[in-house]
């Protein structure tokens, strides 16, 4: 009685690879190079390791407690917490969700205007978005999947262009290994969350996949290739630059773009600020499907409706950060949150959820409206 | 019931084509009516009148003359109703004195005149491979199929559509491998669609069409009867229309748009280097204007210093923004193809010979355009028609412009956005409920071997996967002896 979630909406186990993949590397693949650098120098990239093998048993507790019967955070809040607070309990996560959309959101605005189009105004850009985001959400789940698949192809020529700046670099910058003592690793890998948002959104969509218990391995790959990515990417950055150029520079991934030069085509980060969005979009659509589809399981909000709210709620909070100060201010802001998020409140949900299963024999039993 | 349904008929059916003629046989006196436009008058003569003149039997009654005649299809009536819609069908009415009430209905019809008897597939010509095409009659289409599909799997379902024309709508499948799930949506939704008349099956096309608003064909639709045959076979449910050389036949995906039967007749190697072509093509035909657009107008820097030159050196008298160069020799180039397609064949060369060579060696000698994007537009217009099915074709054509506009807006990051909302609208597409862009999305690995390349038939000996077919094996594959390898056994 539990799963509600028609069959013809779910999709293939293996789907969870792109959409762990996908919702992974969306948000900060771009800068996080340069937030994780102060704390750790250039042992950053074991940090990043580091953090996502953490990650892989944040995915494993994920899979225990939202598995057998495969229910959503929801049905888990109201299992734990009983019905009406569990309902709040889920609306906060609206706030979170919403906030990490504005938070990628912001960023690629923010990017376009520095890098591209200087006097492009903030609210044209944002609308812009807003409809493409409209039209991508309410496809549905499975368009998302879609979206999820091709950000997975788009981002994957990202490797292929790096090859220049392995080229360039020096692996002595990155000796000696281990420079750092481990207090100010693990004091790193506390901003490692940036790149990790959105990956959260696994809480929702959990019941969108089929037969999800026997597809773990489909997530913990996604998450594995992912991270060997982003210390791949790491460890070029740090070939690539000397830390106190590093320090400076906001979007190391586009700078290291720079410096490729072929007989056809020139500044190659122009056009790949351009295939950003098609890489963000599956973050952004993830994060705001997870507020349309909570919102939706608590209040019986018709979707389309709620998500037109979200949006225009996205676009208005989107305005007044105008200046770096703020967006940076943002980004870490929600970093930190993030962090709290996965690390202290997801372990905190699976402890909750190991001892309420232990006290009551009947198995979990709630109703869904249907999907 | 009328006593003498000969004149109610000349009532009913007020048209000068309606024949009555009466006939004297010995004693007996016998009553013709039908359509003149549409029976069979040889057939009247040799096979109806003449038997009845020579038959040494006693006609007492309609029954009588049933044995008589030769011709299968006959049947005796007094239902004034039914004897008008007979008529108008092309059957023959046949009273003997006294009896006026009742007569006998002789099917004389005359269903092939007009119409074309062999069509040589010109629309989708292909070098390789058999030439045979639809024609308008439906029995020669039916005929071409089960001629050349020798099973006993293969069924034909008909229903008759169309108020005033009465089409005769065939659905055809085979039975045993086409799912029956696709079998139920096409039927069920024939059986819902109302038309007046049936010009043609892309008609039903897009009366059945899972989204009536999609720029994109939902459905093949082919005039070759090869193609139409494997559709058939890979498990996809046809639709023939009475009075089209098309077929229509669904589920297919945007991938199946771009494979040419003659993929199948060439080695494998050459046949995936041609669809690889095909969908370069097809990417190039739809951003490469866009892409001129963008870059000359926001991104010049993504230009190399040394290409920079001969841009800046052939755009330096050309007084419009690159939009409007661009819109000016796009619509062009639509209208070209618009009238090529509209002018007599003799014609139309001469015209696209002046609309090409000349009008383009004008416009750049008049310092409208750049010789650089008259090269852009021209290659991308040629490299529209690559693909084999037309109607994509026209789609394709049709997506540059959105591009276009977007990429004067916005730069590459408009291009992006089209992007975005092209791959938004391809992922919610369906045909008869199958996603369209399978096995891309969503994923299907083993249906790759015959999408962007065509494997060999060794790989290909399995139904495409996503069309979800009740028999999924094609043929065996024999594990053969390597034939090339002489080196191990010298």
């Amino acid at each position: 009685m539990l799963n509600m979630v028609k069959e013809n909406y779910r999709v293939s186990g293996f789907f969870v690879f792109f959409l762990i993949h996908a919702s992974v590397i969306g948000a900060g693949a771009l800068s996080f190079q340069h937030f994780m650098l102060d704390l750790s120098g250039y042992d950053t990239w074991i940090v990043v390791l580091l953090t996502g093998l953490s990650l892989h048993v944040i995915l494993w507790m994920i899979f225990k407690m939202l598995g057998n019967p495969a229910k959503d955070v929801i049905d888990l809040h109201g299992f734990l917490f009983g019905k009406s607070v569990g309902r709040i309990v889920s609306l906060a996560l609206v706030g979170y969700f919403l906030l990490l959309a504005l938070t990628v959101f912001r960023g690629y605005i923010e990017i376009i205007q520095i890098w591209m189009f200087p006097h492009f105004p903030t609210w044209l850009l944002a609308f812009l978005l807003v409809c493409i985001l409209y039209y991508a959400v309410s496809g549905g789940f499975r368009v998302i999947v879609g979206y999820c698949f091709f950000g997975l192809l788009f981002s994957s020529l990202l490797p292929f262009f790096l090859y220049f700046n392995l080229k360039y670099g020096h692996v002595n910058n990155l000796m000696p290994i281990f420079y750092h003592p481990v207090r100010e690793l693990l004091a790193s890998s506390k901003y490692s969350g940036i790149f990790f948002m959105g990956f959260e959104s696994i809480l929702l969509y959990f019941p969108f996949i089929k037969a999800p218990e026997n597809n773990a391995r489909w997530a913990h790959i996604g998450l594995l290739f992912v991270t060997l990515k982003y210390a791949a990417l790491m460890f070029i950055t740090f070939m690539y630059f000397s830390e106190g150029l590093l320090q400076h520079t906001f979007w190391p991934t586009f700078v290291m773009l720079k410096v490729i030069q072929l007989s056809f085509i020139e500044r190659i980060e122009f056009i790949f600020i351009c295939m950003w969005l098609v890489i963000i979009i599956p973050v952004l659509c993830l994060s705001i499907w997870s507020c349309t589809r909570i919102i939706k399981r608590t209040t019986n909000l018709k979707p389309t409706w709620s998500l037109l709210a979200i949006l225009l709620a996205v676009f208005l909070a989107a305005l007044p950060f105008d200046d770096r100060i703020k967006i940076h201010g943002l980004g870490v802001r929600m970093v930190e949150i993030g962090f709290y998020f996965v690390y202290a409140y997801i372990p905190l949900l699976f402890v909750l959820y190991v001892i309420r299963s232990k006290f009551s024999r009947t198995a979990l039993k709630t109703v869904q409206p249907d999907a | 019931m009328p006593d003498n349904i000969y004149a109610v008929l000349k009532d009913t059916i007020q048209s000068n084509d309606l024949e009555q003629s009466m006939h004297a046989i010995g004693e007996k006196r016998i009553h013709f009516t039908y359509c003149r436009s549409i029976v069979d008058q040889k057939l009247i003569d040799n096979e109806v009148l003449h038997r009845i003149q020579t038959s040494n039997a006693e006609l007492d009654d309609v029954h009588a003359l049933i044995r008589v005649i030769p011709l299968e299809n006959t049947k005796a009536s007094s239902d004034v109703d039914e004897i008008v819609q007979r008529l108008i069908r092309g059957f023959l009415f046949v009273q003997l004195e006294p009896d006026l009430h009742e007569g006998l209905l002789i099917d004389v019809a005359d269903l092939k005149r007009g119409y074309r008897s062999n069509n040589e597939a010109d629309n989708e010509y292909s070098v390789i491979g058999p030439k045979a095409g639809f024609v308008e009659d439906l029995d020669t289409n039916l005929n071409l199929l089960r001629k050349e599909l020798v099973s006993e799997h293969l069924r034909f379902e008909e229903y008759i559509k169309g108020s005033l024309s009465q089409t005769r709508v065939v659905i055809v499948y085979v039975d045993g491998i086409c799912n029956p799930d696709y079998v139920d949506t096409v039927r069920q939704r024939i059986a819902d669609a109302d038309f007046d008349v049936v010009f043609d099956s892309s008609l039903i096309d897009q009366v059945i069409t899972d989204n009536a608003n999609s720029p994109f064909p939902l459905y093949i639709s082919t005039e070759r009867v090869d193609r139409a045959k494997y559709c058939l076979l890979s498990g996809q449910v046809a639709v023939l229309s009475g009075g089209s050389p098309y077929v229509i036949s669904g589920p297919s995906t945007v991938f199946d748009f771009f494979a040419s039967p003659e993929d199948y007749y060439l080695p494998w190697v050459l046949a995936s280097f041609f669809r690889c072509i095909r969908f370069m093509g097809v990417a190039f035909s739809i951003l490469a204007s866009p892409f001129y657009v963008a870059v000359l107008t926001f991104h010049y820097s993504v230009i190399p210093q040394e290409l920079l030159g001969p841009i800046i050196e052939s755009r330096a008298n050309v007084p419009f923004p690159p939009l409007i160069e661009v819109l000016l020799l796009e619509i062009t180039v639509d209208m070209l193809r618009e009238a090529g397609a509209r002018l007599p064949t003799k014609v139309g060369q001469t015209l696209g010979i002046v609309g090409g060579v000349v009008l383009g060696t004008a416009a750049v000698q008049a310092g409208l355009t750049s010789s650089i994007l008259i090269i852009v537009v021209s290659l991308s217009a040629l490299s529209s028609f690559v693909t084999p099915i037309f109607k994509m074709a026209n789609t394709i054509r049709f997506l540059r412009f959105p591009f276009i506009a977007l990429a004067a807006a916005w730069g590459g990051l408009g291009i992006t956005m089209g992007f975005l909302l092209l791959i938004g609208h391809l992922l919610r597409l369906k045909s008869l409920g199958a996603p369209y862009l399978l096995p891309m999305f969503p994923f299907r690995i083993r249906d790759y071997a015959d999408s962007f390349i065509r494997s060999p038939f060794s790989m290909t000996n399995y139904r495409q996967r996503y069309l979800r077919p009740l028999k999924l094996e094609r043929y065996k594959v024999s594990k053969q002896k390597d034939r090339s390898d002489d080196y191990n056994h010298e």
